[in-house]
């Protein structure tokens, strides 16, 4: 479950100028952002090169990353005593290549994570709209349901689905979607209860701008960039509450691979042989890193409130 | 105002009965307590006798009936796992998940909300990529990571703490890192950004046109509108917490609510999953409620009808 | 503009936060620590589950049961290290009056933890609960008891449906921890969970829901000063954590040593490791419902040969384990030496008894495994995909796996662990015979059928060796269950104490030794 932003600004700006003199939005604007913020250039750099990585796998990646090898199993990085440059990174508890297994398990760790915040965000949003806009008893209807889906443990869901859809990738990003959407929701809402009094907001209104129309066009927007700044976070939680889950044994089970579940797997050894959680581990911060600067670039060119 | 309170409290009671009877089928559709408790040896006799033992032959609806009824006299039914009544050993966990959750959120606050506002004012700098460098590998590592990697450091080589368990404050050190740590990294980003934009505002322009100080500037200004983007973060992190953590929780040998629940849910422990559902969700609609009063209270303009 | 109003909810709300974990953190004593110094001794053990309840029978964990022997005792003890021998606990002697009726001659002078006398009424009270009652989880132990008789207040005789070889194994576990009648009568079930009393060295303190249970010594005790002053048994169910505790001497015994670890344990100078094997074995069920894959019986023969277990031991258990063809090993009756120790590992062989079945180029087959066997289930996997097999491995949460089990969904493989609480063969072999194995195996051999239902009521012991190890050399030919390994359990022991593992897997902590 993640955090919320309520932000509410005195005025919303019609998109205002940025310094080279593009227009805010426009997409000379955005390449302008984007070669002015060392962090947004990097941060797309790294990502471009993960997703690269993740579509290549078969290509790139040096062994079978299912393949067990009981003889030389825990195998320490290259660079250290006992390690060989057949495996770069070592090798983990059943003798497989973590190289390797990095290469593979990006594709699911990348698709669980968005996937599942397009789906949270898209259920988010919208309930969020309505009970912002509406307010009164669409309001607290919306609002008891969150508390609800607050209450009950994302396990039971978990096992749930499980159950019916049978285990795998389809059924991780399900549930991680169907338990997420409540932040954006609360989110969403609570910038649309401010902004929703505004005068250009009434004023729409009373000149018979339909509802939907009025959210479209003024309210969606000034949402935006709390909505960018919440999904960049929350694809690197999606991410680790995967290997949170995988703790409990419900995770992605062999002989797919995940970032998370390597990780999970590696903590029995974190004492003694620390390469088979920890390079998964940095790999994932890093991801997460580069989608924040990303999402702060993005919004900086998108966010119509901003300066 | 309070007409909005007594509206909200009366709304808690249709919310609790969907969520009992959402539970109910839950835990139902998702197997059953007999698979659970019998050894591996026991027959399809034995099975059919303790299933019908446990009233569970009856068919569903009358099976909800009954704990509908007993629930009106505050039995939420006995625990299979334990033989005893569900609801005071749901309860009994509250003060060890309180402790906790507690702890971690002024730990989470400590560090958040001053390193979230000190990057939002140092936009860009080195600062700034600093702490959100940090807060960014402080989320991207799991709280079992960072708890087994503390007690391995803290309490193993060191010795400053004891391991696990729950007992004094020394015990409760290493627990409250773990999870306040992994808030206040996703804290941090965000008070940042509230803190940003607000910042970018025309008052606070006009506050510094006007010749105030920047101290008084962002101390009176800005940091009150903030308010509200805190208290909503706190707010819902609360809620995540009152379920407890069962990650922190298993690590930390402490005896909260997380694994309490997960154990329930895992043996098809109807009694206990439905009591600390039911605890959870008054908690956590408590909690939104306080929230949402404390909107209004820090900004007039939010109205709700 | 009423902006000033912003700070009182969030004070608020702050305050009440502090104001809960100051309080908490304050009414909760000092941690235990470790007991060096001062006059108390204490034994620590750290287990990875909780005590789930004190009745005694109505729960079937070795975990509960090794916190529960040192409050309740049985009439008749295993002995450690061999537990077909049965020594004297509340009863002193017993002898068999015919085939059906056993008496026994209680010990005088012995009293419960809230001073009632112990008397044949209690042992009548405990059986006769546990074979009659099946809503309580261990009843199916102990329904072959018809009756206990009272004879005097220091003799009873136990009467059994049939004739029943194995009652003393009954007596001398988990359901038969003798329960004070009256006490347990008036206090109800709850009433006896919130304030237990036995016989014991050891009395109840407290019970923390998963944290600890503590048990103080028992000043009264029948067999003289116990040796502790205190017992504290601690859940951890993380592996990291449990060998930290041990590390740092804050638990004095910790269980299930994973295999990563065993060596820490080995070099840290201030503890041990020990092992012993267990009656637990690990077996994959094999599926012969006709139409499937796993019917022929040169397929079976083809993937217990494409499995090299040996190495499955060595290196994804960390040597604690032994390879084996027999669902019960050396200390059980019936156990056969030339199944015991074996690895018939050979890979090439199996590739063409695949062909020979009809499979020169492999064939698929699915293998399910709970999560808690995952490393174990992968290696097998890949083993087999070495022998040609295209195996599709399926890890399953645990009760999700339960389930399957239950219902007998499994396809071809399913890897499974299987304990032996009493020491008998019954209980691993009893699920081969025709009707227990329908949809589950659906394995059917009338000569299996007939040496079991025979032995089981066999009086004689030398007869019914013979019966069962006949059995089990059927079953390594015919192969409803490939068995791979005996699980050995592991310790972590601090210096200071001298433990020997037991076979039952229990704790006696009159047989744990402070050595400094």
């Amino acid at each position: 479950m993640d955090l919320s932003n309520a932000v509410h600004s005195e005025t919303a700006h019609a998109p205002p100028i940025s310094e080279a003199g593009a227009k805010r939005g426009g997409l000379k604007d955005g390449w302008k952002r984007l070669l002015e913020s060392k962090t947004g250039a990097l941060g797309l750099l790294l990502l471009v090169i993960i997703i690269l990585m993740s579509v290549a796998a078969p290509l790139i990646a040096p062994h079978d990353p299912a393949k067990a090898n009981m003889a030389g199993k825990l195998l320490p990085p290259a660079w250290e005593a006992g390690g060989n440059a057949d495996h770069l990174l070592g090798t983990d508890g059943l003798g497989r290549d973590i190289w390797s297994r990095i290469i593979y398990g990006s594709r699911i760790s990348l698709i669980v994570g968005f996937c599942s915040v397009v789906i949270s965000g898209f259920i988010g949003i919208a309930l969020g709209l309505l009970a912002g806009y509406y307010g009164r008893w669409i309001d607290a209807a919306i609002m008891r349901v969150v508390d609800a889906f607050l209450a009950i443990p994302t396990i039971l869901f978990m096992m749930l689905f499980m159950l019916v859809l049978g285990e795998g990738v389809g059924t991780l990003i399900f549930v991680i979607g169907i338990t997420g959407w409540v932040s954006y929701a609360r989110m969403i809402r609570s910038e649309v209860l401010s902004v929703r009094e505004r005068n250009y907001v009434q004023a729409a209104k009373v000149i018979g701008t339909g509802d939907f129309r009025v959210m479209r066009t003024h309210i969606l927007p000034n949402v935006l960039s709390s909505f960018i700044v919440l999904s960049t976070l929350s694809v690197g939680r999606v991410i680790i509450s995967e290997a949170a889950l995988s703790f409990l044994g419900l995770g992605i089970q062999p002989p797919e691979v995940s970032w998370g579940g390597m990780l999970s797997d590696g903590r029995q050894y974190l004492a003694t042989s620390w390469w088979v959680a920890t390079f998964p581990g940095l790999v994932i911060t890093i991801t997460v890193l580069a989608i924040i600067f990303v999402g702060d670039w993005l919004r900086d060119w998108l966010d119509p409130k901003l300066k | 105002m309070s007409k909005y309170i007594v509206k909200s409290v009366l709304q808690v009671v249709p919310v609790l009965l969907i969520l009992t009877l959402i539970v109910f089928i839950l835990v139902h559709v998702t197997g059953d307590p007999v698979t659970m408790m019998l050894p591996d040896t026991a027959t399809p006799e034995d099975r059919r006798i303790l299933t019908e033992a446990l009233g569970l032959d009856k068919p569903l609806h009358v099976q909800y009936g009954l704990f509908l009824s007993r629930l009106l006299q505050g039995d939420f039914g006995e625990s299979f796992r334990y033989g005893q009544s569900a609801l005071p050993i749901v309860l009994e966990r509250l003060p060890a998940s309180f402790e906790l959750a507690a702890a971690s959120m002024i730990v989470a606050c400590f560090l958040a909300v001053p390193f979230g506002i000190w990057s939002a004012l140092k936009r860009n700098t080195f600062i700034d990529l600093l702490i959100s460098g940090v807060s960014v590998l402080g989320k991207a590592m799991p709280n079992f990571w960072v708890g087994i990697m503390l007690i391995l450091l803290v309490a193993v080589h060191l010795g400053w703490t004891p391991v696990s368990g729950r007992g004094g404050f020394s015990h409760l050190v290493l627990p409250a890192l773990t999870l306040g740590t992994g808030i206040a990294a996703e804290m941090t980003r965000l008070v940042r950004s509230s803190v940003l934009e607000i910042i970018g505002q025309d008052y606070i322009r006009t506050a510094r046109s006007k010749g105030l100080g920047e101290r008084i500037v962002i101390g009176k200004h800005a940091l009150r509108n903030a308010l509200i983007p805190i208290v909503t973060i706190t707010g819902l992190q609360l809620t995540n917490l009152v379920g407890g953590s069962l990650v922190t929780e298993t690590v930390f040998s402490w005896p909260g609510m997380g694994q309490l629940i997960v154990q329930a849910v895992s043996t098809h422990d109807m009694a206990i999953v439905q009591a600390a559902v039911f605890v959870i969700a008054l908690m956590v609609i408590a909690i939104n409620l306080l929230t949402d009063l404390a909107y209004q209270a820090l900004d007039p303009r939010i109205k709700y009808n | 503009m009423r902006r000033g109003n912003a700070k009182w909810p969030l004070a608020i709300l702050l305050l009440m936060i502090a104001a809960i974990a100051g309080c908490s953190a304050a009414e909760t004593g000092g941690p235990p620590g470790v007991q060096r110094d001062g006059a108390e001794k204490v034994l620590t053990i750290g287990n990875t589950i909780d005590n789930v309840t004190f009745d005694v029978h109505d729960h079937g964990n070795t975990q509960v049961e090794s916190i529960h022997v040192n409050l309740f005792e049985y009439l008749v003890k295993k002995d450690g290290s061999d537990p077909s021998k049965k020594l004297p606990g509340l009863a002193v002697s017993w002898e068999q009056l015919d085939d059906m009726t056993w008496r026994f001659k209680l010990r005088e002078g012995v009293k419960f933890h809230n001073g009632d006398p112990f008397t044949s009424a209690d042992v009548k009270f405990t059986l006769e609960r546990v074979a009659q009652d099946p809503s309580l989880i261990d009843y199916s132990s102990y329904s072959s008891i018809k009756q206990v008789n009272v004879i005097d207040d220091f003799t009873v005789d136990i009467v059994t449906k049939q004739p029943d070889p194995i009652l003393l194994a009954r007596l001398s576990r988990i359901s038969s921890g003798i329960l004070p009648e009256k006490y347990f009568k008036e206090k109800g079930v709850e009433g006896f969970n919130a304030a237990p009393v036995g016989t014991g060295p050891y009395k109840f303190v407290k019970w923390v829901k998963d944290d600890r249970v503590e048990l103080v010594k028992n000043t009264e005790y029948w067999g003289g000063d116990p040796k502790w002053d205190r017992l504290v048994f601690r859940t951890i169910p993380e592996a990291t954590t449990r060998i930290s505790e041990l590390l740092t001497g804050a638990i004095d015994i910790a269980v299930i040593i994973p295999p990563a670890d065993i060596q820490r344990v080995k070099d840290s100078g201030t503890t041990y490791y020990t092992d012993l094997e267990s009656a637990r074995v690990q077996s994959l069920l094999v599926r012969q419902t006709p139409g499937t894959v796993t019917a022929n019986p040169k397929v079976r023969e083809a993937i217990e040969l494409a499995i090299d277990k040996q190495a499955i031991v060595d290196s994804v258990l960390g040597g604690a384990g032994v390879p084996t063809q027999e669902a019960i090993g050396p200390g059980i009756l019936g156990h056969l030496p030339s199944l015991f120790n074996t690895n018939i590992y050979n890979v090439e062989r199996a590739k063409q008894l695949l062909a020979e079945a009809g499979y020169p180029d492999g064939v698929e087959l699915t293998l399910s495994s709970p999560a808690s066997t995952k490393e174990v289930a992968e290696a097998i996997a890949a083993y087999l995909t070495e022998a040609n097999f295209k195996v599709k491995l399926e890890i399953l949460e645990q009760t999700v796996y339960k389930q399957r089990d239950n219902s007998n969904t499994f396809k071809e493989l399913a890897l499974q662990g299987k304990g032996n609480s009493m020491f008998e063969a019954p209980l691993p072999l009893e699920i081969f015979i025709t009707e227990n194995a329908k949809g589950q195996t659906d394995y059917s051999n009338p000569e299996v059928d007939r040496l079991l239902k025979a032995a089981a009521v066999n009086m004689d012991d030398k007869e019914r060796e013979s019966q069962y190890q006949k059995v089990q050399q059927i079953l390594a030919v015919d192969r409803p269950r490939i068995f791979l390994y005996q699980n050995k359990f592991n310790y972590g022991v601090n210096n200071r104490i001298g433990f020997t593992p037991r076979a039952d897997e229990m704790f006696y902590a009159e047989d744990i030794v402070l050595k400094q």
